[in-house]
């Protein structure tokens, strides 16, 4: 079960995967997601809260510009939505390499 | 939903450090004591150690949580029974004797005595089993040591809680709460409750007459007492105060050990996933020391994703790198701050000009030792860090370091609820009772007045130690 900011961050998330890690298969990217959407349901309320919001204009800005755009703001060093960036992206890597050790750089399985 | 009350003398808020040896000490006296512990019971074993897994199920908020600042200051908290003992390192540190007196001068506290608590220490290093290890360190931390030795800087190997029933380094059985005081605390009567939150404090003019509080299926209670005393962090000690209407001097002066890191890749597979280095640089001890970090593959992943780009490459090789990290003793100083209808506090660290000068010194220094270690490549965590292949490539960190720049983190917090009896600056007495209140007391890392610059604790438990059995020489008579 995903949790309720998921309509908003689940496409930010695949996006940036989807980027980094080219070639994580599908079924490995929604297990990511999914675990990337639940820990952000377990985050501090006032995180949880401003992640909500900053997930929110980011997703709008993916729906108006298109995925390379928001690729090229998620690689920009902005306050909060950096910050937004980088914790999508550590808990995916985090859980990526902690799940299947042996994923090739681009994220295909070994 | 029903409502249960309960009753005993005293109740202790959170098992950890502060917390186990507190009901350890009190229930052998024949007190009748409450534990109240936020987090669930977790079976040493149950979770492998440093993983997601334990992250999710001993960790606040699956470990996800943030000082916010510039860098915001990323820190973890244990949330469980046993609290941050289970999930640690194990490194223990005796309190250095002139932070004790330096303790005790700049902050007034009465009857601190450093030889005092040299005594409690050993008795706490009994205790725990604190010993080193029987055998050959992991290799990691064969190769911090060997860095250091090449180098000529000052180096050993930090003891830890932990035994080795087999004579082997690698299957040492943790002495945490849970093995120690807290069992000691059961045998002597005291009534753990996990899963077990404290909403709040229920107050009257100066006194504290119990606590509202809530099980995680829902079930809330009332606990009733004749002394309260506060052991939850130095997160939530401050927040559940300042929930309970308590502010003066709570919360406002977090202190903790910003550290920044670097994986290191290595020519031979030294990467021990489920284990930490045992030994510490202590070279520019107390502003600096180095040691090394859990490692596993996942963590190492983590150390290199701040210039994924450049060194993604190095992550298929995690059997051959290890993770290791800068900590300064930080003069910056943050805030707890409790916002009514917010379940958790927010939390705020600033680190001064100074401080991100010494964690740029620190990574170089450390990036250096790691040359030395025999290390064939150096991966800084920060944007823009370059890959450091030489001793020419050292200079690149000082001119690209930023702390804003890096992954700042620190698992050592203290300092919220600073003792002593200058009453202006200080939120508890010399013994941890809260300044206007006759009986309610904090005795957890909140107490230190300042970071240590060592493993802290060490500290947390002899200071507990000592406030116990100042509260059942003199404290308890009067409550």
């Amino acid at each position: 079960m995903r949790a309720p900011s998921s309509a908003v961050v689940a496409p930010t998330c695949e996006a940036v995967l989807g980027h980094d890690l080219p070639g994580l298969d599908e079924y490995r990217r929604c297990e990511v997601v999914d675990f990337v959407c639940r820990r952000l349901s377990t985050l501090p309320v006032h995180m949880r809260w401003g992640v909500a919001v900053i997930a929110f204009v980011v997703d709008g800005w993916r729906r108006t510009t298109g995925t390379n755009r928001l690729i090229a703001l998620s690689n920009r060093p902005l306050p909060l939505l950096g910050e937004y960036f980088r914790l999508l992206r550590s808990l995916s890597i985090a859980y990526v390499w902690e799940t299947w050790p042996d994923t090739r750089p681009d994220g295909r399985a070994a | 939903m029903s409502t249960t009350d309960y009753r005993c003398d005293v109740l202790v808020i959170g098992s950890g450090a502060g917390g186990a040896p507190t009901a350890a000490l009190l229930a052998e006296a024949g007190l009748d004591v409450i534990v109240a512990e936020e987090g669930p019971w977790v079976d040493q074993g149950s979770v492998v150690p440093f993983s997601l897994e334990q992250m999710d199920r001993q960790y606040r908020s699956g470990g996800v949580t943030v000082a916010l600042g510039l860098p915001s200051v990323a820190y973890t908290e244990g949330r469980c029974a046993g609290g941050g003992t289970e999930v640690n390192s194990g490194l223990y540190r005796r309190p250095p004797q002139e932070v004790v007196e330096r303790w005790r001068t700049n902050w007034r506290i009465d009857d601190l005595d450093p030889d005092a608590i040299d005594v409690l220490a050993r008795e706490v290093e009994s205790a725990l089993s604190v010993q080193p290890l029987p055998g050959p360190a992991p290799a990691p931390s064969e190769r911090l040591r060997l860095g250091a030795e090449r180098l000529g800087w000052t180096h050993d190997e930090s003891p830890r809680w932990m035994t080795y029933p087999t004579g082997d380094s690698r299957q040492g059985q943790r002495q945490s709460m849970t093995r120690t005081y807290l069992p000691r605390a059961m045998s002597a009567g005291a009534r753990l409750m996990t899963d077990c939150r404290v909403d709040k404090l229920r107050l009257g003019a100066d006194r504290v007459e119990g606590a509202d509080v809530e099980f995680t299926n829902g079930r809330r209670a009332t606990i009733s007492c004749r002394a309260v005393i506060v052991c939850a962090g130095a997160i939530q000690t401050p927040a559940l105060l300042q929930r309970s209407g308590i502010r003066r001097n709570i919360g406002r002066t977090l202190a903790v050990h910003p550290t920044v890191k670097l994986a290191a890749r290595f020519t031979d597979e030294l990467n021990v996933p489920d284990d930490v280095p045992v030994h510490q640089v202590k070279e520019f001890a107390p502003d600096l020391s180095f040691g090394g970090s859990a490692s596993h593959p996942g963590l190492v992943a983590l150390a290199l994703l701040d210039q994924w780009e450049d060194f993604r490459d190095a992550v298929v090789a995690w059997r051959e790198i290890a993770v290791y990290y800068a900590a300064i003793t930080s003069q910056g100083r943050g805030r707890v701050m409790a916002v009514p209808g917010l379940r958790d506090p927010i939390v705020t660290y600033h680190l001064t000009r100074r401080d991100r000068a010494l964690l740029c010194s620190g990574l170089t220094r450390l990036a250096l030792l790691m040359l030395e270690a025999g290390a064939t490549d150096v991966f800084p965590s920060y944007r823009g860090a370059p890959r450091v292949k030489s001793r020419r490539d050292l200079a690149t960190i000082e001119d690209t370091f930023s702390a804003t720049r890096a992954s700042v983190m620190t698992v050592h917090l203290c300092s919220t609820v600073p003792m002593g009896e200058d009453s202006d600056r200080c939120g508890a007495d010399s013994h941890g009772r809260v300044h206007g209140f006759a009986n309610l007391y904090v005795n957890d890392a909140s107490l230190l007045p300042d970071a240590p610059g060592v493993n802290p604790q060490g500290s947390v438990m002899a200071v507990a130690l000592r406030n116990a059995r100042h509260f059942l020489a003199e404290g308890w008579s009067r409550v």
